[in-house]
């Protein structure tokens, strides 16, 4: 397809939309958002940061938004479940299904609910979740995201609110060759405390343009956990903006194992001294994935703290791309920062690009970064062969210990840790069945 | 049970290691292999469990009948073949015990017995813990993460224990222990000898040999044994050291 062709059918989805009863305010943005998205186009591999991504399966066919609401059952989704009780939002093909959801009795000054409900019921919530930057900055996905979004998630808390529940929110794609343009929303307000688990799985061949837009205030503490599952056969581009004001908290680990191309972004901003954040993951990729992690971290006030550590395994033909930039700030003095690229290859034709930056303008601040790519251990490898455990299971056990390291980050919580390492062991089994 | 003809075994680098070895061990025998450094006594052990990286380029070796070159490493364990590494390998990130489980039931499951079940597991690792002086919660670590030299020693026995093979090769188990790490496992290794299991100590000194009587000693040599004996053999080279044997190369 040209260039023109390709964004065509989205240009056409946007005329077809009406206001329905959306503020003026929002509007206006969707229509600015559109009109940049038309103009930029689909990234190509001259932009640095797509350099190492190969966008031809978005581009060979449309996919125009979702609009049939697939059935669901509790089935469909008890693969993802988190254990114990939680408060779920779940949705599929980019709409909210109340059914499967569970966000009553929710405690005072919690707002959660579906992306779609809180553009009826309080817009103005979204207002900083929709802003100008989506249309002005280079980032032609996620203005695409502003027009075309119905639905999605929003968690909102007062000061001082802590959740006594996690938030799980579970999205299944299920139409082939059309999109779920995802719109999140979490605000956590000062000194208030959240944990939420995004999954995202399906089946088909589907695409999913997630984007979150996070705002963490002072004090306040956010655990974020995303599991990218979905069909090997379906795309998926997701990315996190996230600001966070004085002494807040950020932490997040992506578990990223599905997807034929998938790319998990995270954009965030220390915007408050003494803020700190801990960004995790691990990618597991086979066959002919491609999985991209991209992280764009700005130390923009002082004393604030990054502690970034990303792995990814590779075998058969898949291809795993780590993007690290910090970026510090002249004022952003007293800033410490360390991050962390581990990549293990498991065939000869799996490749891996890791790319860290560092742009650092004060002086007094703390910095580093290391990537390393290697295969598994040999002599560990022999090691456990001499106690009688076939090549096939060693291998299967260093690539879960190689994972587990990371998942060990999430140090005070062992259901989360758990809940990860299941998700991994089910992607280990899934390759000793092909 | 091994049997062992003219083996020539040789590194990745071309050099031949092993030059013509012989040596036959019979069930419910415990053999000592003594010799200086360099002699080749490591690469005969590496050689018979099978590790990568020698290149066996004469000879034979028969373990309880079968061409054991010809098996993959996991399926001689799974057979009946132990060695207890010289230097045991850390592996962090798996856990210890969750190891020792799946090596024992990758044998169980070759001999068509089912899994352990946790109680069963629990209880038979308690016996073998307490029988080696280990602490359990060094089972709840990675396999020999932050273990001292010792306790990665003592681990190695442990393993043995629990695994319970017909053919131990221990290499080097004794060095850099002291003498109540010694003891405990001298204790280790007799409480496994019995009239089913062949023992194979590969030692530089005479010490454990105190403690671990052995049927046999031999003296590997340049490549090949060049003596053997029986117990008083060991004494004799602790006299006169290796010097008469000449040297490694
Ligand atoms: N994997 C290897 N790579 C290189 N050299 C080796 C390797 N294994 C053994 N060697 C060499 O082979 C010789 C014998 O070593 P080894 O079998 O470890 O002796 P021992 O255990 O009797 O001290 C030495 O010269 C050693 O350096
Ligand atoms: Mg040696």
């Amino acid at each position: 397809m040209s260039a023109l062709a390709e964004i065509q059918p989205y240009i056409e989805a946007f005329k077809a939309r009406a206001q329905a009863g959306e503020p003026d305010w929002l509007w206006h943005r969707r229509e600015g958002a559109m009109q940049r998205f038309a103009e930029l186009g689909f990234p190509t591999r001259k932009q640095e940061a797509w350099r190492f991504t190969d966008l031809r399966p978005l581009q060979r066919v449309a996919f125009p938004p979702a609009i049939a609401v697939a059935q669901a059952t509790t089935d469909d989704i008890a693969l993802w479940r988190f254990k114990g009780e939680t408060y779920r939002i779940v949705l599929v093909d980019g709409a909210f299904v109340p059914a499967l959801s569970a966000i009553d009795d929710l405690p005072t000054g919690a707002w959660l609910a579906s992306t779609a409900q809180t553009l009826r019921e309080w817009p103005e919530l979204l207002d900083p979740a929709v802003r100008e930057t989506d249309t002005v900055g280079a980032q032609p996905f996620a203005a695409l995201n502003a027009a075309l979004f119905t639905d999605g998630f929003v968690l909102a808390l007062q000061p001082g609110v802590a959740l006594d529940r996690t938030i799980e929110v579970i999205h299944l794609g299920r139409a082939a060759n059309r999109s779920s343009q995802l719109r999140n929303v979490i605000l956590l307000g000062p000194n208030s405390r959240a944990t939420v688990i995004e999954s995202y799985a399906g089946t088909g061949a589907y695409w999913t343009n997630a984007v979150g837009v996070i705002g963490v205030g002072a004090g306040a503490a956010l655990r974020h956990v995303k599991l990218q599952d979905e069909d090997t056969a379906a795309i998926h581009l997701g990315q996190h903006r996230v600001d966070l004001g004085c002494n807040a908290r950020y932490e997040s680990f992506t578990l990223s194992l599905g997807g034929r191309l998938a790319r998990n972004e995270t954009h965030l901003k220390l915007d408050g001294e003494g803020a700190a954040c801990g960004l995790f993951g691990a990618t597991l990729l086979r066959g002919e994935q491609e999985g991209t992690i991209a992280t764009v971290v700005d130390h923009a006030a002082p004393g604030c703290t990054t502690r970034e550590y990303f792995k990814s395994v590779a075998d058969d033909r898949a291809h795993g791309v780590f993007l690290g930039t910090i970026g510090v700030r002249p004022q952003a003095q007293k800033t410490d920062a360390n991050q962390l690229s581990k990549n293990l290859l498991l065939s000869r034709r799996a490749a891996v690009d890791t790319k860290p930056e560092l742009e650092i303008l004060a002086d007094d601040v703390k910095c580093s970064h290391g990537a390393t790519v290697g295969d598994l251990d040999e002599t560990a490898l022999f090691y456990l062969e001499s106690r009688g455990i076939t090549v096939a299971e060693a291998r299967r056990i260093l690539i879960e210990a190689f994972a587990a390291e990371v998942i060990e980050r999430l140090e005070d919580d062992a259901d989360l840790r758990a809940h990860l390492g299941r998700h991994v062991a089910r992607w280990l089994a899934a390759g000793d069945s092909r | 049970m091994l049997e062992i003809n003219n083996l020539h075994a040789r590194i990745n680098d071309g050099r031949e290691i092993l030059k013509g070895v012989d040596l036959a061990v019979k069930a419910g025998e415990v053999h000592a292999i003594m010799g200086p450094n360099g002699s080749g006594k490591s690469t005969l052990a590496g050689v018979l469990s099978g590790k990568p990286g020698y290149e066996v380029t004469e000879g034979q070796v028969l373990y309880c009948g079968r061409d054991l070159l010809a098996m993959a490493a996991d399926e001689r364990a799974r057979d009946g073949v132990f060695l207890a590494f010289q230097y045991p390998v850390e592996i962090p990130g798996v856990n210890n015990m969750y190891f020792l489980r799946a090596a024992l039931n990758a044998a169980r499951k070759q001999r068509g017995e089912s899994a352990m079940d946790a109680g069963q597991f629990l209880k038979a690792v308690r016996a073998k813990l307490k029988l080696l002086e280990i602490g359990e919660d060094l089972l709840q670590r990675g396999v020999n993460v932050g273990f001292s030299g010792g306790e990665k020693k003592r681990n190695e026995i442990f393993q043995m224990a629990m695994l319970e093979p017909r053919l131990a090769i221990l290499d080097e188990t004794d060095s850099g222990l002291d003498i109540d790490a010694l003891q405990t496992v001298a204790r280790g290794i007799n409480a496994l000898r019995g009239p089913e299991r062949a023992i194979v100590m590969i030692t530089h000194y005479q010490r454990l040999l105190d403690h671990v009587v052995p049927d046999r000693v031999h003296v590997l040599s340049g490549g090949r044994i060049v003596k053997s004996g029986g117990k008083e053999l060991a004494l004799e080279l602790e006299q006169t050291g290796y010097g008469a044997y000449g040297d490694a190369a």
